[in-house]
């Protein structure tokens, strides 16, 4: 597994790849100092995990994550004392480490990393669809979430943004209904209408609609409109 | 204001009604005048008295006799009052006797009765600028116990941030962590760092018990703290100390430049990728002491800038507390890209 070391400190960025000299299955592929060169480090050495500083100068790692095409890749964040990302890591259960690292704390953080992904699996940014197992971080105020795509119910566009259904939450994402759309698998989502994509997956019923449309009900409550000319689309799609 | 209103229509309309109800109670009183006569000038006698009194607050007010004390305050009601009641009853005599061309309502002599007049309404007056003296001192009384209350609570309160303000917990577990980096990478540069944090740990700790230090005490321990600093940022924090040679015992409140300094490299250098150069200039000017501590940046005024403010809030404040009104405490943008905390101390301790 590679691993990417973003910290605005050498010395901190030293100690971590000193701490990861002791995990065979962890590779620090390479180093970054800002979110700009994380962002160029990225592009170029495809790494499956991040261990990212939460106060950066410039951007912080929150807003370096926000930005990231989806997939993102498995983060552990690093921090020496921020009450609140703490509290935020600890509600969504996002693993986290506080600096200075503790060894045994870095060793389970390691462990939960679920299978070590082939390092040739990572498709250039942009092109690809995404898989179900494949994560987008979101945040919202103080909570953040990396959210499975398979676990996304409904995607609804409000403007440039999106804002994404999943478990009791529905934060917005950092990207227009379109260019989610071009990213997500039709296998499993469907462009109900100009405003939103369903996850086929998630629905509980189906009826007919006004002038032959159908009203779509999802699993968590929300009812979702297909004008006819969308109907006929979705009834080809799921008889196949 | 409504008080004041309600206070005015009863006051002046007890004494109409009182003036009625005599003409109708005691109907042999002689009078040349019909009843309804007696009446009119009645209440258009103590309509002017109403407005004199209303009239007469402005000008009490901008001689600043809310503020007099009793003695000088009472001659001077007394003949305010005196003032009043001739204006009074004179506008109303030639009102009566040349204006309207009424006879005198009375058997006896005209100075007599102005007189007696006069008298009468002086004491009217007075009781009036009394009660009115009496509100606005409670009122007064009452105003400065809740700014006493407040400035108590304001100075607890600042009592409180100080001590819980004093050292950033970021700033000391990211010191660690470069500090355990350190002990592989450069054995000699860890020690030394160890002995820096344990010195600014102690002296946040103890220096708050002091309402001030000498200011090359607090000097010594910025720059043990500029030093750890400069292990986790390296390169990207540079400094230039400027130190007048007759500053060093001048007195400071503890953590007041610790402060300043912290500041400067949270905004300047933590949180510029680039990083940048901070200045610590001290000067004796005679009468104060003048700090200035500079940064590379802009002050934040849109409130989406990373300061609250409420540091440095609490340095002037604690300033102010110990040194007086004199003492002060700015942050200002220094044109084209820096930012300058400029704290002035006057060299003499408020008594």
């Amino acid at each position: 597994m590679k691993a990417l070391l973003i910290d605005d400190e050498r010395l901190a960025r030293n100690e971590l790849r000193r701490l990861l000299a002791a995990f065979p299955g962890v590779k620090v592929a390479g180093e970054a100092a800002n979110a700009k060169q994380a962002r160029e480090q990225m592009a170029a050495l495809k790494p499956d995990l991040l261990f990212l500083d939460v106060q950066m100068p410039g951007e912080t790692g929150m807003e370096l994550l926000e930005s990231l095409e989806p997939p993102v890749p498995h983060v552990i964040f690093t921090t020496a004392y921020d009450e609140f990302a703490v509290k935020a890591f600890e509600l969504n259960a996002i693993d986290y480490l506080l600096k200075p690292v503790d060894p045994a704390r870095l060793a389970a953080a390691v462990e939960r990393i679920p299978g070590t992904r082939s390092p040739g699996k990572a498709k250039p940014a942009s092109a690809g669809r995404l898989d179900g197992k494949d994560k987008v971080f979101v945040r919202e105020g103080e909570r953040c979430w990396f959210v499975e795509v398979a676990q996304i119910r409904l995607l609804e566009s409000e403007g440039n943004y999106t804002r994404v259904h999943f478990g009791d939450a529905q934060p917005q994402l950092f990207r227009s209904l379109n260019a989610m759309e071009e990213r997500l698998d039709p296998r499993h989502f469907f462009r109900a209408n100009r405003r939103q994509i369903i996850n086929t997956a998630w629905i509980d019923g189906i009826e007919p609609w006004f002038s032959s449309g159908l009203l779509v009900r999802l699993k968590g409550g929300a009812k979702v409109e297909l004008s006819r000319r969308q109907a006929q689309e979705f009834r080809e799609r799921m008889s196949l | 204001m409504r008080l004041y209103v309600l206070f005015q229509v009863a006051g002046w309309g007890f004494f109409i009604a009182l003036e009625v109800w005599s003409v109708f109670a005691f109907p042999e009183h002689e009078s040349v005048w019909s009843r309804s006569t007696t009446v009119a000038i009645a209440v258009a006698s103590y309509c002017l008295g109403l407005l004199i009194s209303h009239i007469v607050r402005a000008p009490m007010t901008r001689w600043g006799w809310k503020e007099l004390g009793w003695r000088s305050l009472v001659p001077r009601l007394l003949g305010m009052a005196l003032a009043a009641s001739i204006v009074w009853k004179g506008v109303e005599i030639f009102w009566i006797h040349t204006v309207l061309g009424l006879p005198w309502n009375t058997r006896y002599s005209i100075p007599l009765v102005a007189v007696m007049e006069v008298l009468y309404c002086t004491i009217v007056f007075s009781g009036w600028l009394c009660l009115y003296f009496f509100y606005n001192l409670f009122e007064r009384l009452n105003r400065s116990e809740i700014e006493r209350f407040q400035l108590m609570s304001s100075v607890k309160e600042a009592e409180l941030r100080a001590l819980k303000s004093q050292v950033n917990p970021h700033f000391i577990f990211n010191s660690l962590n470069s500090l355990r980096a350190l002990i592989d990478e450069d054995p000699a540069r860890a020690r030394m760092a160890v002995t820096q944090l344990a010195n600014l740990l102690r002296y946040s700790l103890q220096s708050g018990q002091l309402e001030t230090v000498p200011f090359e005490d607090e000097l010594d321990v910025v720059n043990d703290y500029l030093a750890l600093e400069q292990v986790r940022h390296e390169e990207r924090l540079r400094l230039r100390l400027d130190i007048g040679a007759d500053v060093s015992r001048l007195p400071i409140p503890p953590m007041l430049l610790q402060t300043l300094v912290e500041n400067a490299v949270k905004y300047g250098i933590s949180s510029r990728t680039e990083g940048g150069e901070i200045a610590i200039i001290a000067r004796n000017e005679g009468g104060a002491l003048r700090i200035q501590v500079t940064n590379p940046g802009q002050v934040a005024r849109d409130g989406r800038g990373a300061s609250t403010g409420v540091g440095l809030h609490n340095a002037a404040e604690r300033l102010r507390l110990i040194f007086g009104e004199k003492a002060t405490l700015r942050l200002r943008s220094d044109p084209p890209a820096q930012v300058v905390a400029e704290a002035v101390i006057p060299l003499a301790l408020r008594s």
